[in-house]
C-alpha cells in the first residue's frame, strides 16, 4: 500500500484522469437524451443547443406510433432470441464441459485440442453456407435462425470445462457412494457449484447475441422479426435526414432496458464479464 | 494418478473401484453428454465451413440454379479488385487506431480507479456503460454528434478555433472518426481486463521497489508495465480480432460504408457481395480470405505471446 499514496494530493492525477473520462463517456449520451425532448427546428440550428429550452415528448410520441418503427416488438424480439440462444449455450455446452472436465473416453484431450483450434477460424466462414441451410430448412424470418446456428459456443465449453476441473472431486464421489449416476453427478453436484461460471457465460452471451447486428440482417427480413440493433439501423436510414429528435428518442428507449438491468446487477455483470473476459481464470 | 492427469490439464480421475463394464458406461455416458454440442458443432461450423470453401469454388448466384464450377475464378477476381484491396486497408487502419485507441485509454482507466480513490467501484459501472450499448444505440447517437452541419463534435472544436469538419463526408477522414466512435464505445472491455491484471500484481514488489527508493513512475515502467505484458498482449489480440470484424459502426454511422465506398471495411465488403449483390460463390471466397487472414494474424500473435513472455 506504501507507494500506492492515499489522499486527495497524490492521486490528484487519477482523480482529474477520471473526471475527464467520466465526462467523455456521459457526453455523448447526454447529448443525445437532451436533444431526444428538442423539437426538430431546435436541433437542426447552428450552434447546436445543448439544453431544450421547452422539453417536448414529440420525439418519443413519433418514435412509438410511426407505422414503420416497431420499437416494442424489436425489443422483444431481442430479448427472447438472446434469451433462447443464450438458454440453447447453456444446455448444449455444459453436459459437453463436463465429459472434457471429468470423463474418461478415448479421445478426449485430441478432440478438445481439436475445438480449441477451430477458435482461430472466424465465424465468417460459416455465414453463407448457414444462410442457404436456414433458407432451405425455411428457418429464415424466424427465431429458430437467431437461436440455434451459434449454439454451439466453443469458448462456453472452454470456459466452463476451466471452472467444473476446479471443483473438488470429493464432492463427487460423497454422490458417487450415495448412488448417483454420471447425470445425478453433473445436476446435483456440479451444476449447483458453478452458478457463479453459468451466470457469466450466460452474461457474455446474451450481451454478444443481443447486439449482433449481421446475422440478424441477412436472416430476418419482415418488420415484426427484426431485432433492436437491426431495427435501430431502419430507423437511421429511413429516417436521418427528417427527423432527428425521433432518432434520438428511439436510440434512448432502446438503451433503457439495458441500463436499468445493468443498474441492479451491476457487480455481477462487471465480474461476470472479467470472469469471461480472462478465459475463466 | 490424478494430479498428474491434473497437471496434464486432461481429466481428474475419480478414485474408485473401476472394472471393465464401469468404464464401459462412462464411455457411452460422455459420448452422451457431447452429443448435443457435437451435433450442433458439425452442422453450424464443421459442415459450414467446409461448404464455404466448396462455394468459393463455382459461381453461385442466389437467384440462379445452376451454379457451374469455376476453380479459383472467383479468388482471382478478388485479388484483381481494387475495391477489396482498399476495403482491407480501411479494415487495417481502424482496426490499428481502434486497439491502439481502446488498449491505451483502457489501461490509463484502469490504473486510475486502481489507486486508492473514493468512488472505485462508481466509475468502474460508469465507465463499462457504453460497452453494454447496441451498436446500433451507438451509431445513432455518433452519427448525430459527427453531423458536419449541426453536430455537437464540431461545436465543441469550434471553441478552439476549429472551422466545422465534415467528418462523414470526407474520406480521409471518416475512418478517424468511426475509430473514435468505436474507443469510446469498446474501451471498457479492455479497462476490465486490465484492472484483473493489476490486481494480480503482487504487492510487496511495490514496496521492494520503493525500499530501493523508486518513485512511482518507476515502479510503473520498471514492475507494472513488464508484469501486465501478457494482458496487454491478451486485450490487443482480443482486439485485433475483434475490431478487424467491424461492420455495425459503418453499416450504421456512415449508411454501409460511405462516402463512395471510404469506409467499406472487408465485412462491409462481405455484405455488400453476397446479399446485396447475391453473389454467393464470390462471397464464400472473400469469407474464405478474411478467414485466412485473420487466422495468420492470431497465429502470429499467439507467436509473439510464447515468444516475449519469459518471466
Amino acid at each position: 500500500m506504501n507507494i500506492r499514496h492515499t489522499g486527495l494530493y497524490k492521486n490528484f492525477g487519477a482523480y482529474a484522469f477520471l473526471l475527464v473520462v467520466s465526462a467523455f463517456v456521459l457526453f455523448p449520451l447526454a447529448i443525445a437524451v437532451s436533444q431526444s425532448f428538442m423539437t426538430n427546428q431546435e436541433v437542426n440550428r447552428w450552434p447546436p443547443k445543448v439544453i431544450p429550452t421547452e422539453p417536448t415528448l414529440e420525439g418519443y410520441r413519433a418514435v412509438v406510433t410511426q407505422q414503420d418503427i416497431r420499437l416494442d416488438l424489436w425489443l422483444r424480439n431481442s430479448l427472447l432470441a438472446a434469451s433462447g440462444y443464450t438458454l440453447a449455450v447453456l444446455v448444449i455446452c455444459s453436459p459437453a464441459a463436463y465429459a472434457f472436465a471429468r470423463l474418461r473416453f478415448p479421445g478426449n484431450r485430441p478432440l478438445f485440442a481439436l475445438l480449441l483450434v477451430t477458435i482461430m477460424i472466424p465465424g465468417q466462414v460459416t455465414l453463407i453456407p448457414n444462410y442457404l441451410l436456414m433458407r432451405d430448412l425455411g428457418w429464415l424470418d424466424t427465431f429458430n435462425a437467431l437461436i440455434f446456428p451459434g449454439a454451439a459456443n466453443v469458448f462456453g465449453v472452454f470456459l466452463l470445462r476451466q471452472f467444473f476441473m476446479q471443483i473438488p472431486l470429493e464432492l463427487e464421489e460423497a454422490a458417487v457412494l450415495d448412488g448417483a449416476g454420471y447425470f445425478g453427478r453433473f445436476r446435483h453436484v456440479i451444476l449447483p457449484l458453478s452458478t457463479n461460471a453459468l451466470t457469466a457465460l450466460a452474461i457474455f452471451v446474451f450481451l454478444g447475441h443481443y447486439n449482433d447486428l449481421f446475422w440478424p440482417i441477412i436472416v430476418t427480413s419482415s418488420l415484426e422479426t427484426r431485432t433492436l440493433p437491426v431495427g435501430l439501423s431502419i430507423i437511421q436510414s429511413s429516417y436521418a435526414g427528417q427527423y432527428r429528435p425521433m432518432i434520438l428518442a428511439g436510440a434512448v428507449l432502446s438503451t433503457l432496458p439495458i441500463l436499468i438491468v445493468y443498474a441492479l446487477f451491476q457487480r455481477r455483470i462487471i465480474q461476470g464479464v472479467t470472469l469471461t473476459g480472462m478465459g475463466g481464470r | 494418478m490424478s494430479t498428474l492427469n491434473q497437471r496434464l490439464g486432461g481429466p481428474r480421475r475419480l478414485s474408485l473401484p473401476f472394472s471393465a463394464s464401469l468404464k464401459n458406461r462412462e464411455i457411452i455416458a460422455a459420448y452422451l453428454f457431447l452429443a448435443p454440442f457435437l451435433i450442433f458443432f458439425s452442422i453450424f461450423f464443421v459442415r459450414a465451413a467446409i461448404s464455404s470453401v466448396s462455394i468459393s469454388f463455382h459461381d453461385w448466384r442466389l437467384l440462379r440454379p445452376s451454379t457451374p464450377y469455376v476453380g479459383l475464378d472467383n479468388y482471382i477476381d478478388l485479388f484483381d479488385d481494387d475495391i477489396w484491396w482498399a476495403s482491407v486497408e480501411h479494415t487495417i487502419t481502424f482496426t490499428i487506431m481502434t486497439v491502439t485507441g481502446t488498449t491505451v485509454l483502457g489501461l490509463a482507466a484502469a490504473l486510475a480507479v486502481t489507486r486508492p480513490v473514493r468512488g472505485q467501484g462508481f466509475y468502474r459501472v460508469l465507465l463499462y456503460i457504453p460497452q453494454l450499448m447496441s451498436v446500433g444505440a451507438i451509431g445513432l447517437i455518433w452519427n448525430w454528434l459527427l453531423s458536419g452541419q449541426f453536430g455537437v463534435i464540431n461545436y465543441l472544436l469550434s471553441f478552439f478555433g476549429v472551422r466545422p469538419i465534415n467528418w462523414l463526408g470526407d474520406p480521409n477522414l471518416v475512418l478517424p472518426a468511426l475509430s473514435l466512435a468505436t474507443i469510446w464505445w469498446t474501451f471498457g472491455f479492455p479497462m476490465l481486463i486490465f484492472i484483473a491484471g493489476l490486481q494480480g500484481i503482487p504487492e510487496h514488489l511495490y514496496e521492494a521497489a520503493k525500499i530501493d527508493g523508486a518513485n512511482g513512475r518507476q515502479a510503473f515502467w520498471y514492475i507494472t508495465l513488464p508484469l501486465l505484458r501478457p494482458t496487454i498482449l491478451f486485450v490487443t489480440v482480443t482486439g485485433v480480432i475483434g475490431h478487424f470484424q467491424v461492420f455495425g459502426q459503418p453499416y450504421i454511422i456512415t449508411g454501409g460504408g460511405g462516402p463512395g465506398r471510404a469506409s467499406w471495411t472487408v465485412i462491409i465488403y462481405l455484405y455488400q457481395n453476397a446479399w446485396v449483390g447475391f453473389r454467393m460463390g464470390y462471397g464464400a471466397a472473400v469469407a474464405v480470405t478474411i478467414a485466412l487472414i485473420m487466422a495468420i494474424i492470431t497465429a502470429f500473435q499467439f507467436f509473439v505471446i510464447s515468444r516475449r513472455v519469459e518471466y
